[in-house]
């Protein structure tokens, strides 16, 4: 009995006598998620706020006789009058290892059922992105393991490639394959025993999307062994749009900690026009005025501070960031997707049209461009696919002008044929990434003439089959091509007697 | 108040400064401007004597140390708690002390918008929130 007495004891002592002072205010209106508080006199922008039974809040509009808080919970329980405390601290999340293979909610708690996250650390949602110094320009490579953006438009690690198209035209595939791949390179790379190897974590932020749609992205990343690689930010549809503002900014906290302890990490936030209708729904509730199609004026300020927060670092990691946007009847000129645009550094313009033809990815050579450019390439796939984005270019403009007239001179025929093979070639099926050797050698074939005496429709099947080949008997050979990243003519002789074989046996 | 118009708002404020004598809310003041609000009434009375109501509320509440105690607590200690915060607001500031035994043992003081807790009660909140 003693000890439990000596128990209790031992928690008074621990009850220090000194007066904690609180800031306070009293809740005027709640409604929509946001509550307006008089008082709160010392609260400071972006503060977290605590409103009774454990709720908390975000401090966003500070108004001279009241605060504009947006509720991160339950709000059912809210009244007005129920007393508010300031906290004094920024809102953060769990940050770490410990959340890979996890889902979790905008405010970092699990919501897969697997117990609570194993993590020490924490980072604020909202950080200054980094500045001049501390970044380095964008030089190493993100396989996205598609070919036609790897050979077209390269991604490197710490760039903003923005996917932008119409709905249903493929923008999450090309994510979701991404995130696969690199889960494929981490672990050959990690089997491989090499000490400059670095992985590639990802995270999924999924904003304002169907729940089912979160599940079914979740299936393909566990069925493709990609979870365990990456951390699934969760802020569906029927959460409320104070989460679904926030959700981004979560995401970018847990890919910082990758960034700043030495790792490369990559984030997909899908999609960023919801996240901007959720802003624009919190800014019109908070009586905030509003500008063009009703969004507030800092929507650019929004989706800046974000995407910046995504960088290489000098001596540190990287974080890429792979923002999505949806448009509407392909109309890449609205506010929105005109904002991403100049913010990041070259977009993926995926079209319908091409989509609804069988082309997929339906990627727009014409409309996508990568501003890091080719800094961002192996040396091999620069060899290989050099060309290819301006012979797909010049295939476009022969293929249009070709329907006026059925006279073609031979040269603006071969042109043609070429043009539609490479476009055969680029068709892959969605969330089976091809590493970067094997489009190496399926280009080098193309380059080679091995796809000259297949039938046009036929062109997919053989380079699978030339894939299927080199998988099965020239690993060795492909290992050589990926650490060596060039092509030298001892290589290149290797890859044709590959080929050659491939031919014999596929003859 | 978020109806309140910035015109209106603007001039509560006045209507606040001129209500306050040597810091504090002044009954005579408060008097006055009723006075003549009733002989010159504004365009929309209501919603500016509502805000004005609130504002001279506000305005009272940071003058005023409303110190709830658990136990017995000598007029000197009300005094000496009053002084304190009268020196840290830089204001004048006069004690208002009620009862209240759900503190358990301890102070809590409430001044403006600030509330210095110091009872048993909210150290044991404390505790069950952090735990």
């Amino acid at each position: 009995m003693s000890t439990v007495l000596a128990q209790i004891e031992s928690q008074i002592a621990k009850l220090s006598s000194k007066a904690v002072r609180k800031n306070t205010g009293v809740i005027t209106t709640v409604a929509d998620g946001v509550a307006k508080v008089s008082g709160l006199s010392e609260v400071m922008y972006n503060e977290m706020v605590a409103f009774p039974g454990g709720v908390i809040g975000i401090a966003l509009n500070l108004g001279e006789d009241e605060v504009g808080c947006v509720i991160l919970g339950d709000v059912s329980q809210l009244k007005q009058g129920d007393e508010v405390q300031t906290t004094g601290k920024l809102l953060s999340v769990p940050v770490g290892k410990g959340l890979l293979g996890r889902v979790v909610d905008a405010l970092g708690n699990a919501v897969d059922g697997k117990g609570p996250i194993a993590s020490s650390e924490s980072y604020p949602v909202e950080k200054i992105a980094p500045g001049i110094m501390a970044r380095k320009s964008v030089s190493q490579p993100l396989f996205t393991g598609i070919m036609a953006i790897d050979s077209m438009i390269p991604i490197g690690r710490g760039q903003r490639e923005l996917i932008i198209g119409d709905r249903g035209t493929g923008k999450t595939t090309i994510a979701i394959d991404t995130i696969i791949n690199q889960a494929n390179i981490n672990r050959v790379g990690l089997a491989s025993g090499d000490p400059k190897f670095r992985p590639v974590y990802s995270i999924y932020v999924a904003i304002g999307q169907k729940n089912s749609n979160i599940v079914r992205t979740i299936a393909a990343l566990e069925a493709a062994g990609a979870l365990e690689f990456t951390c699934i930010v969760a802020a569906p549809a029927a959460d409320n749009p104070a989460n679904q503002y926030l959700a981004p900014y979560s995401g970018a906290a847990i890919g910082e900690w990758f960034m700043e302890n030495g790792q490369d990490a990559l984030i997909v936030y899908d999609d960023l026009s919801k996240h901007a209708v959720a802003y624009r729904q919190i800014s019109l509730i908070l009586k905030r005025p509003s500008g063009r199609e009703a969004y507030p004026g800092d929507v650019f300020y929004l989706h800046s501070r974000l995407l910046e927060r995504a960088a290489r670092l000098d001596g540190k990691g990287s974080l890429t960031a792979l923002p999505i946007i949806e448009t509407l009847a392909g109309d890449v000129s609205a506010y929105i997707p005109t904002n991403v645009i100049s913010i990041t550094d070259g977009q993926i313009f995926l079209e319908t049209d091409l989509f609804n033809q069988g082309i997929r990815p339906a990627v727009s050579v014409g409309l996508s461009v990568s501003r890091v450019g080719s800094a961002a390439q192996i040396k091999a796939t620069k060899q290989v696919g050099g060309k290819l984005k301006g012979e797909l270019a010049q295939f476009r403009e022969l293929a249009a002008f070709a329907q006026f007239g059925s006279d073609l001179d031979a040269k603006t025929k071969s042109q043609l044929d070429r043009g539609s093979r490479i476009v055969e070639l680029f068709k892959q099926p969605a969330f089976s990434p091809i590493s970067i050797e094997l489009q190496v050698v399926t280009i080098y074939a193309l380059q080679k003439g091995y796809y000259d005496s297949a039938d046009l429709k036929k062109v997919t099947a053989t380079s699978v089959s030339i894939r299927d080949f080199f998988k099965a008997r020239q690993d060795a050979l492909l290992t050589e091509i990926r650490t060596k990243a060039a092509l030298d003519k001892d290589l290149e002789a290797k890859i044709v007697a590959a080929l050659d074989a491939w031919k014999s046996t596929a003859a | 108040m978020s109806a309140v118009s910035v015109k209106t708002r603007a001039f509560v404020k006045q209507l606040v400064q001129l209500s306050l004598v040597d810091g504090r809310v002044s009954s005579e003041q408060v008097a006055g401007i009723l006075e003549y609000l009733e002989k010159n009434p504004p365009a929309r009375p209501v919603a500016l004597l509502q805000a004005y109501h609130k504002a001279i509320a506000a305005e009272i509440a940071k003058g005023e140390a409303r110190i709830e105690h658990a136990g017995p607590v000598t007029a000197e200690a009300l005094a000496a708690i009053a002084a304190a915060l009268g020196q840290r607001y830089g204001r004048p500031v006069s004690p208002l002390a009620t009862a209240n035994s759900t503190l358990l043992a301890g102070l809590r003081v409430r001044i403006g918008d600030d509330v210095y807790e110091s009872s048993v009660a909210g150290q044991l909140a404390a505790l069950s929130a952090a735990s």
